[in-house]
């Protein structure tokens, strides 16, 4: 499993690699917790999310934008995700806390959006607008 | 199929101007504004790729631009313009970006550096308390109660009268904005967000006028050599942000009906006469709006930053020059064409005379604010005659970005870019060392050399220069 920031002049750019796509998925909820999350502590708390989409990709975007707006508006970041992926409807119970955010990440975007299987691993890559 | 490039599909047509032709799905050519070294550097990431596909748009108007300060974003090059024509091409809500009406504005306070001199630290950290980041609901605005309708109604107009509203753009409020195609969760990201900063690139810098190359423009904007200044850069926040994630949605969702096929999904579009297009339209009117309020709210807390430190009669005699956006969808004329202007990381540069300039810069043109990068210049420039025949009345943002966030990381430490900055006296603040990192002066392009090529393209004029004394960020 990796989580790779690859290189991109103006954006962040999220390469992640797991063996299942529910993986890909909680990866890449606490990779934008790092981004966020300005203090490592917070009072406990946990939120559930339920996003449709055209597609899988689709669906990443989607998951961000909710995660963002409770950042945003809760100051709520994700640690833990039990997470139930379909190819249209993407489930997640997140465990996390109530903290203080850096309001960094302005949105997901499609630039450059994929979310497939290869080479036996399951691979996302997501532009963030910053 | 994303468009590919190569640096042989670059010819060079003029000076400072090289032309990529028509290719694939392309409808019009593509030009960039550039000299030798900057158009290796853009040549160098994916801004012309991007700049293709824009020139895939339906309805799009020959050329697509990129300014000389381009660089890669996501669907859009930063950096890029285009114009589609009315009623039926299209209006792109990436083609303005998520921080709808990001701008930047400069205050021009009634003293010298040497005045100020050594309460320059404190002016700094006191804008600093004043001006929140907006990590949360620290508004002092949403403290008031103020009615967000209302805002996204009228813009500045909402908190503010007078010189402030006559010298800003638009007069701070696009026409058409409507509330209701704003999303309740826009609103609620919003709200307790006019008069904060944000993060990443936003700052307010306090500057002073280091050198003036246009006396007669500098004079009209009341700007002098050795004059402190404040420049202010920041957008619609979170409400901007969700009115261009929600149509973005709604635009993919909607392409198939209006048969249209594009190579990259974040160029989402719709014809602008559309139910889609219309939304959109009001929606970006209304962030747009939001935005002049917010920085509006910011230059007011920046007042009282100064009235605390400085004296009333100091905070009373600070000035608004001028207040421009550099992502937003316009509706203008050019060549008896009505179009709708995208500028992603571009200004509007009207020259002398034009009609939607303030009455006091009629003769000299409309400013325009083009910010460095902490430790270096930033420049005040005026719109020239060329802006309306070459590239839709337009010129550059900024400097540009050239390194990723990362790899400035990798180079310097917060705290190491902190100490050098104060050691050549440039005050700091703030709250993350690693944002502070990322947003290193080697990480952007040579702002000198990008407002050359503009002067040389004939878009704009250099009037004064600014060089930094202290740096608020969020």
């Amino acid at each position: 499993m990796t989580i790779e920031w690859e290189s991109h002049p103006g954006e962040e750019q999220l390469h992640v690699v797991a063996t299942t796509p529910e993986q890909v998925v909680a990866e890449v909820i606490a990779a934008l917790t790092t981004l966020v999350a300005r203090d490592p502590g917070g009072e406990p708390a946990e939120r559930t999310i339920s996003v449709t989409a055209e597609d899988r990709a689709g669906l990443l975007v989607e998951l961000l934008g909710e995660l963002i707006y409770l950042a945003e508006t809760e100051g709520f970041v994700g640690d833990t995700a039990t997470v139930d992926l379909a190819e249209r409807r993407l489930d997640a119970v997140l465990g996390g806390r109530l903290t203080t955010i850096d309001p960094l990440v302005k949105a997901a975007t499609y630039h450059g959006l994929s979310f497939e299987q290869r080479g036996g691993a399951w691979h996302a890559r997501i532009v963030l607008d910053v | 199929m994303p468009a590919s490039f190569s640096t042989s599909d670059l010819r060079r047509i003029g000076e400072a101007v090289w032309e990529i032709a028509p290719s694939g799905a392309m409808r019009v050519p593509a030009r960039v504004f550039a000299d030798d070294e900057l158009i290796a550097a853009i040549a160098g990431d994916a801004s012309l790729e991007q700049l293709k596909n824009v020139a895939t748009l339906p309805g799009v108007v020959a050329p697509v631009l990129a300014m000389p300060d381009v660089h890669q974003g996501y669907g859009f090059p930063v950096g890029g313009v285009a114009a589609t024509e009315l009623p039926d091409g299209v209006v792109s809500p990436g083609g303005v970006g998520y921080d709808i009406n990001c701008g930047v504005r400069l205050l021009a306070l009634p003293l010298t550096e040497e005045d100020l001199g050594p309460r320059r630290e404190a002016l700094v950290h006191e804008i600093s308390r004043a001006v929140p980041a907006g990590a949360g609901k620290e508004s002092r605005l949403y403290v008031s109660g103020i009615d967000l309708d209302h805002v996204l109604r009228d813009g500045s107009a909402a908190i503010a009268s007078g010189n402030d509203v006559a010298h800003t753009e638009s007069h701070g409020c696009l026409p058409g904005a409507d509330p209701a195609a704003v999303s309740s969760r826009a609103k609620e990201r919003g709200r307790g967000q006019i008069g904060t900063l944000g993060s990443g690139n936003h700052f307010v810098e306090l500057q002073c006028v280091d050198r003036v190359h246009d006396a007669t423009a500098a004079e009209t904007f009341g700007i002098a050599p050795g004059q402190v200044t404040v420049l202010i850069h920041s957008g619609s926040r979170g409400l901007g942000h969700q009115v261009c994630t929600d149509y973005v949605r709604e635009m993919g969702a909607a392409m198939a009906r209006y048969r249209i096929a594009l190579p990259d999904r974040q160029l989402a579009c719709a014809p602008a006469s559309s139910p889609e297009g219309q939304a959109y339209l009001a929606a970006m009117a209304a962030a747009a709006n939001f935005a002049w309020a917010n920085r509006q709210g910011i230059a007011d807390a920046v007042r009282s930053a100064i009235g605390r430190t400085l004296g009333q009669a100091v905070a009373a005699g600070t000035v608004q020059v001028y207040d421009v956006a550099h992502n937003v969808a316009k509706v203008e004329e050019y060549g008896g064409r009505e179009v709708l202007v995208h500028r992603k990381g571009a200004t509007r540069a009207f020259p002398p005379g034009s009609a939607e300039i303030p009455e006091r810069y009629l003769g000299v043109g409309q400013p325009v604010f083009i910010p460095g990068s902490m430790g270096t210049a930033s420049y005040v420039l005026a719109g020239e005659p060329g802006s309306m025949t070459e590239s839709f009345g337009t010129t550059c943002h900024g400097a540009g970005r050239l390194l990723s966030r990362t790899a400035a990381r990798k180079r310097i430490g917060g705290s190491e870019l902190r100490r050098e900055l104060e050691a050549r006296g440039i005050v700091v603040r703030c709250p993350s060392p690693k944002g502070l990192a990322e947003e290193a002066p080697f990480a952007y392009k040579d702002v000198e050399r990008v407002v050359e090529v503009v002067e040389r393209a004939g878009l704009a004029r250099r009037v004064a220069r600014l060089v930094p004394l202290g740096v608020v960020k969020g």
